[in-house]
């Protein structure tokens, strides 16, 4: 009874009410209606949604499984693939002369080797060969044969051929065999690589080119930010300007190199060097590179030192080398000889000074035009008790300051090849001579990396 | 003196909990490597996105920071051949030798395409190992993260779970980045393109793009102009909506198109700092596929 009571009074309370709420109410109904609809589709879209997203995940999915986490493959297995890299330079030239080249010299230097002028006329330059490959786990090996005609008679030289670590560790490398003595900045670097056609006069009076090592070498590069690098080599001491067999060490080098970076854009390196050696018998051939007879040649017994400073910067946009760069070498050597000369049985106190350097600066246009200018000097002040033996090792200078300044423009139709032009005024001797040095050069095979 | 002995094992534990050090040698590698490794890793990049990576000077910097990196992170694949290979010899530093846990190479956790029929020098400086330009796709970014990851795990065992979480994070991140950009992508599908340089292959293949002509014919060697004719008649059977050249690359070619054809012209990023908008991998792909949108509009 009492329920009954209760509901009778609340539907009592309620039904005069409930007319008013009607209109609300149905309001109500098609809002909730409304947003059920809207629900409705934004789930389906969300739904919707979520399919392709699955479906293109399963696809990414599919896609990222059937690569797998391991290294591919991606090129062939055969016998042939541990063939070491081979390289082959090939390079020509066409060279014109004012002067009788046969007569050139450098005064107060006495040439050597490959200090000549190159042929008049067409010519074949210096074939290089160069072979390089990882030994095994710890060591590295190369080599590079110079195969080139003289007169009339093809040679082939050992121009570099060494073993070197795999990563010693902490900074350290050691290589052992026939390099470039790391003195200087051109020094280490194989002829192709140069800017120029031929080598800096203080390159062509001290070296005959270039100052190669049989021996050790060992480099520390300290863990630092900006490079530090030293190092030193011991070698046999008898290759030009040093001289005959030494039982143990005949030469010895060190080096300090350090570099950075100037923003993006621009980069430095300087170094410093100090070769020594005790020569024996090392042979003047009287101003000429060949010809003469050991018994006939003066000879030099003492002791040497050579001094280098160099420093190199280079710029490009953006540090973009690719498109336009410039770069800038100098360098300077000064060699001091203390010994003797003797000519037969002639024999003179020798105190020798021999000194020069190089600056050359190279712009690049675009990726296929570079060109440069170079200027180069060397002197000399040699002191003997006796002039004459001198003038027999073609050591004496009448003319003083020989200099030269030189202009070159290549054209690069890719990266593998190379013409150049260069002219020289050579002011190293008597007459000054106008040189005019046309040279193709080109690279077969392996992709070397060139160093900075 | 007995402190300083005291003090020696402080040195080892100051080694061991130092971070790896990176060397990465494109922007998109030190970016990837930031995103995995996070405060464990300090990375360096030895190249920005406006040089070309092909022809890097092995710089006396760059052997500095060769030699006391954990990690090398490169492109691999031939593309570094220029100058690489001299960092590490002459580093000194084993850990970042050839074969070494420290030597990662990108390219190894990708399929190459475009892996040349014929070597010849003459088809330009072409890539035996196929095309190297693998940053172009996020589907391969994202592979290489994942072997990135296994290898940080190698490098730093304790802190394995660390890069696990990480690259967790960074792939659930990436994958929808990926799905959003091919959505927004969608009407790319099947325009075509002319490139400078073709280095576009594998965004070409993620978005559908169809590209009609190269103008650098043979690659490294700037086109000639009977190259750029021959592209010319090729366009008139095959109209082309967009020419694409890199960041890095000067216009020049790409310019001399749309001054003949009035072709729309769009420069893309490459990799992260090509432009302004690109700072790290996910804006990398924003602005690339941004800039396609709008060339097509």
């Amino acid at each position: 009874m009492k329920p009954l009571k209760l509901t009778l009074l609340i539907a009592a309370v309620l039904a005069p009410a409930s007319p008013i709420f009607a209109d609300d109410l149905s309001d109500l109904k098609a809002e909730i209606t409304q947003m059920r609809a809207d629900y409705e589709q934004r789930i389906n879209q969300l739904e919707q949604r979520l399919a392709v997203n699955e479906s293109s995940t399963t696809e990414l999915n599919d896609t990222i499984n059937n690569a797998p986490p391991s290294p591919i493959a991606n090129s062939s297995t055969s016998k042939n693939s541990f063939n070491p890299a081979i390289s082959m330079v090939l390079n020509g030239s066409f060279n014109q002369y004012q002067n009788n080249p046969e007569d050139y010299a450098l005064d107060g230097f006495a040439l050597q080797g490959e200090g000549e002028l190159g042929k008049q006329g067409f010519s074949l330059g210096e074939s290089e060969l160069t072979l390089s490959a990882n030994i095994d786990q710890a060591l590295y090996g190369q080599a590079t044969l110079a195969i080139h005609e003289h007169e009339g008679s093809t040679e082939v030289e050992i121009e570099e051929a060494f073993i070197e670590s795999l990563g010693l560790g902490n900074g350290l490398t050691a290589r052992a065999g026939r390099f470039f003595a790391p003195i200087g900045y051109l020094n280490q670097r194989h002829i192709h690589t140069w800017n120029f056609a031929d080598a800096p006069l203080i390159y062509r009076g001290l070296f005959g080119n270039q100052l190669s090592t049989d021996g050790l070498k060992l480099a520390y590069v300290l863990p630092t930010d900006q490079l530090f690098e030293i190092g030193a080599t011991v070698g046999a001491g008898d290759s030009y300007p040093g001289g005959g067999d030494h039982n143990g060490i005949g030469d010895w080098l060190i080096y300090a190199k350090t570099g950075g970076d100037i923003g993006i854009e621009s980069s430095w390196q300087a170094s410093m060097s100090h070769w020594q050696s005790n020569p024996e018998d090392r042979q003047y051939s009287g101003g000429h590179s060949h010809g003469a007879e050991p018994d006939t040649s003066a000879l030099f017994n003492g002791d040497t030192d050579i001094s280098n400073v160099s420093l190199v910067y280079k710029w490009a946009k953006n540090g973009n080398f690719r498109q336009q760069n410039f770069s800038l070498v100098g360098e300077y050597f000064l060699l001091n000889d203390d010994g003797d000369i003797t000519h037969g049985n002639e024999f003179a106190n020798y105190d020798g000074k021999q000194y020069g350097g190089y600056v050359e600066g190279v712009y690049q246009f675009n990726p296929q035009w570079r060109s440069g200018l170079r200027y180069d000097w060397v002197g000399s002040d040699h002191k003997a008790s006796d002039n004459e033996l001198l003038a027999d090792a073609g050591l004496d200078g009448k003319y003083n300051n020989p200099q030269r300044s030189s202009v070159m423009v290549e054209y690069l139709p890719s990266e593998f090849s190379r013409i150049r032009a260069q002219v020289n005024y050579d002011q190293s001797y008597n007459d000054d001579d106008l040189q005019l040095l046309l040279q193709y050069t080109v690279s077969l095979g392996a992709h070397g990396a060139h160093s900075y | 003196m007995k402190k300083l002995i005291a003090l020696l094992p402080l040195l080892f534990i100051h080694t061991a909990l130092a971070d790896i050090n990176i060397f990465a040698c494109e922007p998109e590698w030190a970016s990837l490597s930031e995103e995995l490794g996070g405060d464990h890793v300090t990375v360096f990049s030895a190249t920005t996105g406006l040089q070309d990576p092909h022809y890097i000077q092995a710089r006396p910097s760059l052997i500095a920071k060769a030699r006391r990196a954990d990690l090398l992170v490169c492109t691999g694949g031939e593309l570094e051949v220029g100058w690489l290979p001299l960092l590490q010899q002459k580093s000194g530093n084993a850990a970042i030798q050839t074969g070494a846990t420290g030597y990662f190479m990108a390219a190894n956790f990708v399929r190459l395409s475009e892996v040349p029929i014929v070597l010849d020098r003459s088809q330009g400086d072409v890539h035996a190992a196929g095309n190297p330009h693998i940053q172009t796709s996020p589907v391969n970014i994202l592979n290489v993260a994942e072997a990135l990851t296994i290898r940080l795990q190698a490098l730093d065992g304790a802190n394995a779970a660390l890069y696990e979480q990480r690259w967790q994070d960074f792939s659930q991140r990436w994958q929808l980045a990926i799905n959003k950009w091919q959505q927004q992508a969608a009407p790319l599908k099947g325009v075509s393109v002319v490139v400078q340089h073709n280095s576009w292959g594998y965004l070409f293949d993620w978005l559908g793009l169809n590209k009609v002509a190269v103008l650098e014919v043979k690659a490294g060697v700037p086109p000639t102009v009977d190259d750029l004719n021959t592209v010319l008649n090729k366009l008139k059977v095959t109209p082309a909506n967009i020419v694409i050249h890199a960041a890095y690359q000067p216009s020049r070619a790409t310019d001399w198109l749309v001054d003949k054809t009035g072709i729309t012209k769009v420069t893309l990023p490459f990799t992260i700092g090509g432009d302004a908008e690109s700072t790290n991998l996910f804006t990398l792909f924003d602005d690339t596929i941004q800039r396609l949108l709008d060339a097509n509009k």
